[in-house]
């Protein structure tokens, strides 16, 4: 499994930078997370704070993926970013 | 909001004149009425109904599921919307109905619907315009889903679901009441609900709806339809012979 490093990045979204990282799988980058309010997760199963895939790229963008539901915590995303990378073309 | 006229007759008389013996015909259709609650299928996948369902009152969705539990919802049904006339020939769903909302359903027997297209060959021909308008709403829904921004294609719909409920007399000048929540925008969209809630925020931003619990006001249709690439011909809301 490849080293994965999350760097701080402020990402525009909703007319405003948020805080955010670029996630990068041995130095590729694989991910944009960003950090998302329970307001904007209105709607959801369960209306969370967390983090959001932003954009993602190879097994984690929209080719390969779907959009998850929004992460609880880093933990979750980098799981989720863990499994990607090891599925392939199965759906996750 | 309960209206006394039969909303199928309202929708179809919008695209042409329909005689008293038609009306009646359609009327005496409807063999009973339930009412089915939120989140309820109306009619499941791989049923075989021996009746289709006229929706009178609420929201329903046509939908299929993916995997991990996702959903995509195909098509959205206000009143005077047959949920599944096709299956009048169809025979076997190969889709959902679910409603969004209470719904009043009205349920009219493939037999009679066999009896209609045998005595009355303008009310079949409206009809099969009734099925051929939910064609063309699919493809109007392919293109925005493949081709627009998420905005643009949240304008779209939006501009399409006010002009539908107001050839129903479900609309109060700009206003109508939109009891959809963001999930299920989401699954219609094919957006997660955190671009839902963005892209309804960007529209509210820029002045063009007001959202007040259920209750969406537009507030600028020319931009709204500028936004959302809209133009109404798909519905065919003319009034002419058909």
């Amino acid at each position: 499994m490849p080293e994965i490093t999350l760097q701080p990045i402020s990402v525009m979204t909703d007319g405003g930078g948020h805080e955010g990282h670029l996630v990068l799988a041995a130095g590729h980058l694989v991910a944009v997370l960003s950090r998302v309010t329970a307001e904007e997760t209105l709607g959801e199963r369960e209306q969370i704070e967390g983090w959001f895939l932003e954009a993602g790229f190879g097994p984690c963008g929209p080719l390969m993926s779907v959009t998850p539901p929004v992460f609880t915590d880093l933990d979750q995303a980098l799981a989720w970013i863990r499994t990607r990378l090891e599925a392939g073309l199965d759906p996750s | 909001m309960t209206c006394m006229t039969n909303p199928l007759i309202l929708k179809l008389e919008q695209r042409d004149q329909l005689s008293d013996a038609e009306k009646r015909a359609l009327e005496n259709a409807i063999s009973r009425v339930r009412v089915v609650e939120a989140d309820e299928d109306i009619v499941r996948e791989g049923d075989r109904p021996n009746e289709s369902s006229l929706l009178l009152d609420g929201f329903a969705a046509r939908y299929k599921l993916v995997s991990n539990g996702r959903r995509q919802i195909s098509a959205l049904h206000v009143p005077g919307d047959f949920l599944d006339l096709h299956s009048f020939l169809l025979k076997t769903m190969d889709h959902g109905v679910l409603a969004l909302t209470t719904c009043r359903i009205a349920a009219v027997p493939h037999a009679t619907l066999e009896k209609i297209t045998d005595e009355f060959p303008h009310l079949t021909r409206m009809l099969w315009l009734n099925t051929l308008i939910d064609g063309a709403i699919h493809r109007e829904w392919l293109t925005a889903m493949g081709r627009l921004s998420a905005t643009a294609h949240m304008a779209h719909l939006i501009c399409e679901l006010y002009l539908r409920l107001k050839v129903v007399g479900r609309a109060e000048g700009d206003t109508v009441q939109l009891p959809i929540t963001q999930a299920e925008l989401g699954d219609t969209l094919g957006l997660s609900t955190v671009h839902v809630n963005r892209v309804l925020q960007e529209l509210r931003k820029e002045g063009l709806i007001r959202f007040q619990g259920d209750s969406l006001t537009i507030l600028d249709w020319e931009r709204l339809k500028k936004v959302g690439e809209f133009t109404s011909t798909y519905l065919s809301l003319q009034n002419e012979h058909r």
